[in-house]
């Protein structure tokens, strides 16, 4: 392993030389460095040149990709290869993280370590979204990214906790760790993480490609709204102690989802797997469904699996299903009471929460000050799922009096109390009624 | 007024109003790694060799802390052995709380007594009581010369421990007392033995030692590159040790000579 030291300086392949300030971090294939470069900031990835199989082959790679350029704005990508070095080794750098991301990791574990460079003692800093709506956010973000990648003709191969920095407070999300991506079907040596690999790969019958990513995609889903492990239950936990042997039977030969409808030996165990234990009970059945698909049927067949766009359809659903109670409760709708099929009531204080049917939807969206639709959600062509096309708003003039306001670009249609219907331009609004009936187009929605 | 709070209450069995929060959820139940370090505090190890490793000790723990991230809580265990054998804290530490308290070097080297120590805490109801999924144990023992009592008994009864049998398991030899048969002995391979002739050395190997083997330990099997078949649990045992033999022989050898001075001259 050649490390670099503070202030050494690195030859950029196209000219230039990158100076190394400080230690970002360390992964299984190297290092990643803090670097000046041009002026500017930027990390650095540099190789340990031993743990790469073949390195020709995969600086081939990364050039590639630099050429390419990433599926979208959601990657830390690589920009410009080092030159290599008399051993061989060699880096590339990328842009770093901006400081109002935090690691998945960190997200997971609820908390990041902050240590005192003087002393080298370390404290906990909580790591929490700040709301559920940011949570859904960020899952919708990490499987259109993966979408992107897909359709690009590429899979990521080590899909793990490690990849993402996600934004608590919105749900962006940063995708890193895009070295190892390459065209679906070539394979530059790397495995993947344990826990996240697909079972056959573990197994050792498959090389990772898109099937894998989907398997891995799934089990990083899982552990961001279970927060455990899908296979990780009273079957695994028996064994104490988790040697190689017990690792290939319980995530490769014989795994088996912790919610399994037909085989019920490796539930979560209280006192150790609360998390899922509590979380199972709160999502919505479609949401489960997904997951028992997954690691059921999408364990031994890959072709089963779910794919980024159907992911993608639930978690807007679930999105739009969440409701932000004027009591401080916040939930999905499937944890509120349901007195009428068109009504939600809040089981803490009471609140009554009117619904809205679009007409390419076979369930009611809940409604309350607040709410919003996005793009896609009215116009079955788009798949903008981050552009508020309306939101539903309290009068200015007329306190207590809610409706729809178009924040979109197209001007709707909406049947007024007097039975007309009146066309709303982008920016106007129209009021709440009982017998409001919307026209977005192709799609229209009634209260 | 009471009869209708009963009531929501009761409609409400479902909905457990105080625990149904998507968002308040705890730490991800993580896996437990706790890495024993067996370490010779006799006579002999007094001066250099104990300044060198009380230092890189110190230095080793903010190392070791980057390596358990989500899914592995690493924890730390010294037990030393000189005339006696201590543990430097009653139980195993987790990284983040954990502090070096700098060791002192006196007396015989009671290895025996040692392993026996060692086998009586390594159990689920000794040190290894995490309620979760444990890995098993990586276990480095550093010694600079030959055990003064009968360890052979002992070791013979370390090895039934399954924990043993299934740990990593390395040794590091510092001087040219240390007997490395004796050391692979304990650890079951040579690949796994380094030696330490050195401080420079010392302080490198001990890092590259506890580092890998903490990698290893707590990040699972990993892939070998070139399976192509579908692996049995017979290819897969013990591929944790054989790896870590192999990353250890292979760093040796980049291991560049830090510093000259022999820990056998000059005393």
């Amino acid at each position: 392993m050649v490390e670099l030291a503070i202030g050494q300086e690195v030859e950029m392949e196209y000219g230039g030389r990158a100076q190394v300030l400080g230690v970002i971090g360390s992964g299984g294939q190297g290092i990643v460095y803090l670097v000046r470069y041009n002026g500017m900031k930027w990390a650095l990835k540099w190789y340990d040149i031993d743990k790469i199989r073949n390195p020709k082959a995969f600086r081939q790679n990364i050039k590639n990709n630099i050429t390419d350029g990433p599926p979208s704005n959601k990657f830390l990508w690589p920009k410009y290869l080092t030159k290599e070095n008399e051993e061989g080794t060699f880096g590339y750098l990328m842009e770093l993280k901006p400081d109002s991301f935090d690691s998945f990791v960190d997200i997971l574990n609820t908390y990041k370590l902050s240590v005192d460079p003087l002393t080298g003692r370390s404290t906990k800093k909580p790591v929490r979204f700040t709301s559920l709506y940011a949570m859904v956010t960020a899952v919708i973000n990490i499987v259109n990214a993966f979408r992107q990648l897909h359709r690009a003709g590429k899979s990521y191969q080590d899909l793990n906790d490690g990849g993402f920095f996600i934004n608590v407070d919105t749900g962006a999300v940063l995708v890193c760790d895009c070295d190892n991506i390459a065209p679906d079907g070539n394979n530059f040596g790397i495995g993947g993480k344990p826990g996240y690999m697909a079972p056959e790969v573990v197994r050792g019958v498959a090389k990772p490609n898109v099937q894998t990513d989907k398997y891995s995609l799934a089990v990083v889903l899982f552990k961001l709204l279970f927060r455990g492990d899908p296979m990780e239950g009273e079957k695994v936990v028996k064994d104490v102690c988790l040697t190689e042997s017990s690792e290939l039977k319980h995530y490769g030969q014989n795994a088996v989802f912790v919610y399994d409808p037909e085989d019920s030996s490796n539930r979560p165990v209280r006192g150790i797997h609360d998390n899922v234990i509590k979380f199972w009970r709160i999502y919505p059945d479609y949401i489960k469904d997904a997951f028992i698909l997954s690691f059921t049927s999408g364990i031994t067949e890959p072709t089963k699996r779910i794919i980024e766009n159907e992911w993608q359809k639930l978690f807007i659903r679930l999105r739009s299903e969440i409701i932000q109670c004027g009591c401080g409760r916040t939930n999905f709708s499937c944890m509120f009471e349901r007195p009428d099929i068109k009504t939600f009531k809040c089981p803490k204080c009471g609140t009554m929460f009117g619904t809205l049917k679009f007409n390419n939807r076979n369930y009611r969206t809940p409604l309350y000050l607040g709410s919003v639709f996005y793009e896609c959600e009215i116009d079955p062509e788009s798949e903008d799922f981050q552009t508020v096309a309306g939101e539903l708003v309290e009068n200015r003039l007329k306190p207590g009096v809610l409706g729809f306001k178009n924040t979109s670009s197209k001007t709707w249609r909406a049947k007024m109390p007097d039975g007309d219907f009146y066309e709303i331009p982008p920016g106007k609004g129209f009021p709440v009624w009982q017998g409001l009936e919307i026209k977005f187009g192709d799609v229209s929605a009634t209260l | 007024m009471s009869n209708m709070k009963e009531n929501t209450k009761g409609s409400s069995d479902l909905l457990d109003i105080d625990d149904d929060d998507p968002l308040s959820a705890t730490s991800v139940s993580k896996k437990s790694l706790v890495i024993f370090f067996l370490i010779d505090t006799s006579g002999s190890m007094k001066g250099k060799k104990m300044g060198e490793l009380n230092t890189v000790m110190e230095e080793l723990i903010p190392e070791i802390r980057r390596v358990g991230e989500a899914d592995t809580e690493v924890k730390i265990a010294v037990l030393t052995f000189g005339t006696q054998v201590r543990w430097m804290y009653s139980e195993p530490i987790p990284i983040e709380d954990f502090e070096w308290a700098r060791l002192r070097a006196d007396g015989v080297t009671s290895m025996g007594e040692a392993f026996k120590e060692l086998n009586s805490r390594m159990s689920r109801n000794g040190f290894l009581n995490s309620p979760s999924l444990s890995f098993a144990p990586v276990i480095f023992l550093m010694t600079d010369g030959y055990p003064s009592d009968d360890y052979k008994e002992a070791l013979a009864e370390l090895k039934n421990n399954s924990w043993y049998k299934f740990g990593l398991k390395a040794a590091l030899g510092i001087g040219s007392e240390a007997n490395d048969d004796m050391l692979a002995e304990f650890t079951g391979s040579k690949d796994t033995v380094v030696h330490a002739y050195s401080g420079g050395q010392l302080a490198q190997m001990i890092k590259i030692i506890a580092v890998t083997s903490a990698q290893i330990g707590s990040k699972s099997m990993t892939l070998s590159d070139d399976t192509n078949h579908e692996l049995s649990e017979e290819e897969v045992r013990s591929a944790k040790q054989k790896l870590l033999g192999q990353q250890i022989q292979d760093s040796m050898t980049n291991l560049g000579d830090a510093d000259t001075m022999s820990f056998d001259t000059g005393w």
